[in-house]
């Protein structure tokens, strides 16, 4: 590519966003297909997720519905979840959308945000009902030029956790 | 001979009585004319107290029936007792009373006093062995009777009171029914188990030809229970009640029975149904009558005794007769015609027919559909007497004749003529008196009330009252001593109400039952705490009493943790049940809830999850209410140009919302509805307070944040999931798969005394060391699992305590969590039967270090609904409802560890805390 597409700040902030976009579409996809162990790929070593309410991130309040301080944590949650979690049979369809990217700093690494809304399925039931929505409080950061999650926090607005949240955000 | 101090002499004053309890006898004590008698301290009758009965004359009067006991001797003096009551030597040393419980009194009872004997040849033959046969041979032999006496009875038994049959006879198959006859003493010839073929003319013909000659003859036939006279009123399964293998058999059937029908609202319907119901038998008792009781009382009182029956869950409903009954399945069809009663027995009370087909035969008169007799006892036809129910009440009351079919009657009608038979003039009649006992409620009926006369009521005494006003009867709930004044002089107390319509309870509790299945009766399995039916889970009427027992009963529910609101006008919205309450501090530090509900409109005026204000104000009006829930101000009360506003008398401090009793301890906030609750100390009780005080230690508390969640199961699912020890390490494979808890893990499940609360405590173990057995049982454990982060599981031990988690339940709508190091509040929010909400706090404390905090959270994900513990256990409820919902009205199975019925068990492998706690659930609950 010619250098000077490459040097035109809205194109690069423009595949840049597309790449976070296609990372996000790429999370859901696992997420949604519960390939737990693939899931964890997603972090960075010290990727730091949790699922946190609303209510408590506007007042400051750190705990969170899912806490894992590094993939280790994301690791044995995944795992967990997979060899000794009872829980009902359930479909589960992530969507993004309303990203936002912020400029990289000159480390490579960017914040990012997105909206989210989680539908859940249970077998027994006909309607796909709103598990969560919410919003993705993300920090990226490139580990050998692919994008890895540093930080994510999913931020819910749906205070009321219908029953349980089995399959991570 | 042991004497022992019974009780101080002062304890004692002239004609009076008290009860004491020596050792394990229960003893009354008398004192007459300064002298000291002991007596056994309970009725020879029934469970009634001798303390509770009334002194005079020497002789002290049984409060439940009426009984008398001579206090000196101990002696029966009238039926229904038919056994004397143990006397004790007593004597006053000094200004203390003692008794020798192994010495008789001085005047133990001496025989009866017998008439001089005549005519030794005179022949008795007594056709039909009930009461009025037995009073009259007592009442015969004691006025002298000398001849021979022939019993001549159908049943092959002697004669046996009868009233306990439709009582304490129909809960258990072997109760044992008193006899009223001694045959030695009296010295009778007894042909039982004998039909009678015919009698009249000197001659008693025995079925298969014996004769039996006298020269007096009574005829105490009794009656027969009546009859339905409907297809299938003979079918097996539909019971008649009158004689001790009735009462057998319906025993046996309500003991296996889990709903039945009763048919008539009478006396014996009533009492029918309040055995069943005893037996935690669903009920739905049919009455073809507008109201219960209706031939025999005014409505008013019939609807006492409905509502009687309803408030310990009879359906009772009211203007069906039965038109057919019908084999289904194994059970039972009642049809009314519109209706359809499934049930697995027909209990069926609809009255008494005379039995007077012998009398008929010989040619005595009847009247009211009975043999008619004088005041003797004499038919019409010379040398037969009659007594009993087979016979009319010997004088017209109020303006007709009539039957009186009571125990009284059977006794005096046979006494009378006993005493006619040997020659000697009757007792005068007594004003007729009857009684019952169901529900738990012993009810007196003295005088002769008709179903058109009007009521009056005062406590729980009604009197009736004939056209002119004049009192007709007094009928008596639980209170012996109107009884005990109306034998002396009928009269209606000046305060006493007059009921001209049937009065209705405040909350007619049941109204929203009806017309639901008998399936969804409110009977506990007869197997008792063992089981748990499915509609104290899913039952909206359930839910509403529990939320007025329970929640606005008598508890302290959690609201609040004091660090939410540490500051003047700091507030949080907060529930007490389903109630939405708001907690505040107000400017003199002091904590206060009141309900969220403004009380012009109604509105829900707090909208935001916490905050801080100066004051409440009402977006609608704009009403507003001071950090106490006080009502301030109102917007135009004045009016506006002179027109309008509030009236005159309009006070701001009576239209304050409901404000409830508070209580903290150690940062944990607690309110109630009751005004004059018990301390969170005596309510706890000891062992849940110390493990409450090991979590809250004194440091104070640091809110870490919330996490809330709807769960569609019952709220009480939730209590009994924590304490039921025997899913911890079935359901979370996680726990034993990191070798966090184990079956063999040193545990206890702690009951409070009352059961109503508990804690489940267990102390972290060395996975090496578990016993390969107890592996092989938890199908999870895997040697070696490890987690990639160990922190997780890491136990700092930071509290005085032996246990490395507890999980208390504190009733009724707190759990305190301390997993660890993961320590949170759960607050239960119930929104009906099948679903609730809880609100979870975490915390840590003050001084906790950056890094404990971390590992809090850390820890954390183990809890809350997406926890690795938390979200199996919702899941699991939702089950659990699920099934309930799904395939509807049946029981819980929760008899794991039998050794302990209820309460705390040191094993794991326990449900006794969750039988505990329905001890005291169907206690507040009166289920």
């Amino acid at each position: 590519m010619p250098d000077s597409i490459m040097m035109d700040p809205r194109l690069s902030a423009l595949l840049l966003r597309a790449e976070v976009d296609a990372f996000n579409t790429d999370y859901c996809a696992t997420l949604d297909a519960q390939k737990l162990m693939e899931w964890v790929e997603f972090f960075t070593e010290d990727g730091f997720y949790s699922v946190i309410s609303r209510e408590n991130f506007d007042s400051n309040l750190p705990v969170g519905l899912i806490h894992c301080e590094g993939k280790a944590m994301v690791k044995d949650r995944a795992f967990a979840l997979l060899k000794t979690a009872m829980f009902g049979p359930r479909y589960l369809r992530h969507m993004v959308s309303n990203l936002a990217v912020d400029p990289p700093r000159p480390d490579g690494s960017f914040a990012a945000r997105a909206n989210y809304i989680v539908f859940e399925v249970l077998t027994d039931r006909p309607d796909a009902r709103i598990l969560q929505v919410g919003s993705f409080l993300d920090e990226f950061r490139r580990v050998d030029g692919t994008l890895k999650l540093a930080s994510r926090r999913c931020i819910y607005d749906t205070l009321l956790v219908p029953t349980a949240l089995c399959i991570p955000v | 001979m042991a004497w022992q101090l019974a009780a101080p002499a002062g304890a004692l004053a002239e004609n009076q009585v008290i009860g004491v309890r020596l050792g394990e006898t229960e003893v009354a004590l008398y004192r007459l004319n300064g002298e000291v008698f002991a007596t056994h301290g309970v009725c020879t009758h029934a469970l009634a107290f001798m303390k509770d009965g009334f002194l005079e004359n020497g002789q002290i009067e049984c409060p439940l029936h009426q009984g008398r006991f001579d206090v000196r001797s101990g002696r029966a003096l009238c039926a229904p007792l038919s056994r004397n009551l143990p006397t004790y030597a007593a004597e006053t040393r000094g200004d203390e009373i003692w008794v020798d419980l192994d010495q008789p009194g001085r005047a133990a009872p001496t025989a009866t006093p017998q008439a001089e004997p005549h005519d030794a040849t005179r022949r008795l033959v007594v056709v039909g062995a009930g009461q009025a046969a037995a009073a009259a041979i007592r009442a015969a032999r004691e006025a002298g009777f000398a001849g021979p006496i022939a019993l001549v009875g159908e049943e092959p038994h002697l004669p046996y009171e009868r009233p306990p049959l439709s009582k304490e006879a129909l809960l258990d198959a072997g109760a044992a029914i008193p006899d009223c006859l001694d045959p030695a003493a009296t010295s009778v010839d007894l042909h039982l188990g004998r039909r009678v073929e015919s009698l009249g003319g000197g001659r008693v013909t025995l079925a298969g030809g014996a004769v039996l000659e006298y020269d007096a003859l009574l005829i105490a036939t009794g009656g027969r229970a009546r009859r339905l006279s409907v297809p299938g009123a003979d079918l097996r399964g539909v019971h008649y009640l009158r004689t001790r293998e009735d009462a057998d058999s319906i025993a046996d059937a309500l003991a296996k029975a889990r709903r039945v029908v009763v048919v008539g609202g009478g006396f014996i319907g009533l009492e029918l149904a309040s055995a069943a119901r005893k037996m935690g038998v669903a009920v739905t008792l049919l009455e073809q009558a507008p109201e219960l009781m209706a031939r025999l009382l005014p409505a008013p009182i019939g609807a006492a005794f409905r509502q009687l029956a309803e408030s310990h869950g009879v359906e009772v409903r009211r203007g069906l007769a039965v038109q057919s009954i019908a084999q289904h399945g194994a059970a039972l069809l009642v049809s009314t015609g519109d209706e359809f009663f499934e049930a697995d027995a027909v209990l069926v009370g609809v009255g008494l027919e005379p039995e007077t087909a012998l009398a008929t035969a010989a040619g005595c008169r009847l009247k009211a559909g009975a043999i008619a007799i004088d005041e003797a006892g004499r038919t019409s036809i010379p040398g037969i007497w009659a007594a009993g129910d087979c016979a009319a009440y010997p004088a017209p009351i109020r303006g007709a004749d009539r039957r009186l079919e009571s125990w009284q009657f059977a006794e005096d009608s046979g006494a009378a003529a006993g005493r006619s038979i040997a020659g000697a003039a009757p007792a005068p009649l007594r004003t007729p008196w009857f009684w019952s006992d169901q529900f738990g409620v012993n009810i007196q009926m003295l005088g002769m009330p008709l179903a058109t006369d009007r009521v009056a009521r005062s406590g729980a005494c009604y009197w009736t009252a004939d056209a002119e006003g004049r009192p007709t009867a007094i009928i008596a709930l639980n209170d012996a001593a109107a009884i005990h004044a109306a034998r002396k002089s009928l009269t209606i107390p000046a305060q006493a109400r007059w009921l001209d319509e049937p009065e209705e309870p405040p909350m007619d509790t049941h109204a929203e039952n009806r017309g639901l299945t008998l399936s969804r009766r409110y009977a506990w399995p007869a197997e008792g705490l063992t089981r748990i039916p499915d509609w104290v889970y899913t039952d909206p009427w359930i839910y509403e009493r529990e939320v007025e027992r329970i929640f606005k009963g008598r508890t302290w529910n959690y609201v609040a943790l004091e660090s939410e609101i540490p500051n003047s006008g700091d507030y949080i919205r907060s529930h007490v049940g389903p109630t939405p309450v708001v907690v505040s501090r107000a400017e003199d530090g002091s904590i206060n809830v009141f309900e969220n509900r403004c009380t012009h409109r109604a509105a829900e005026f707090c909208r935001e999850l916490k905050g801080n204000v100066p004051e409440f104000v009402c977006p609608y009006h704009q009403w507003t209410y001071d950090l106490k829930g006080n009502l301030q101000g109102v917007p135009f009360r004045r009016g506006a140009a002179g027109k309008g506003g509030m009236p005159a008398d309009f006070k701001v401090e009576d239209h304050g919302p409901r404000k409830l009793a508070v209580t903290t301890h150690r940062g944990v906030v607690f309110a109630s509805y009751a005004e004059d609750m018990e301390s969170l100390q005596d309510y706890l009780g000891a062992e849940v307070m110390r493990e409450f005080e090991a979590t809250f230690d004194g440091r104070k508390l640091v809110i870490l944040g919330h996490y809330r969640h709807t769960l569609p199961g019952n709220w009480k699912l939730y209590h009994e999931n924590l304490k039921d020890p025997y899913h911890a390490t079935l359901l979370h494979t996680f726990l034993v798969a990191f070798g966090l808890l184990v079956a063999g893990n040193r545990s206890l499940m702690l009951a409070d005394p009352s059961g109503r609360h508990g804690v489940m405590c267990s102390a972290k173990s060395d996975p090496s060391k578990i016993a390969a057995e107890d592996k092989k049982e938890m199908r999870a454990f895997h040697d070696g699992m490890k987690l990639e982060d160990p922190r997780m599981m890491d136990f700092f031990d930071e509290f005085d305590s032996e246990w490395s988690v507890t999980m208390s339940t504190i009733w009724p709508n707190l759990i305190v969590q301390r997993e660890m190091n993961t320590l949170g509040i759960r607050q239960i929010v119930p929104t009906g039967p099948n679903e609730f909400i809880m609100k979870w706090t975490m915390f840590g404390f003050e001084g906790d270090t950056p890094e404990m905090t971390a590992h809090r959270l850390r820890q954390g994900n183990l809890m809350g609904p997406a926890g690795f513990l938390g979200l199996e256990d919702n899941e699991a409820m939702k089950f659990v409802q699920d099934g309930m919902l799904r395939v509807p009205d049946g029981e819980h199975y929760v008899a794991l560890d039998p050794a302990t019925p209820e309460g705390t068990s040191d094993t794991l492998i326990s449900e006794s805390a969750i039988r505990a706690m329905y001890r005291h659930w169907r206690e507040v609950m009166g289920i």
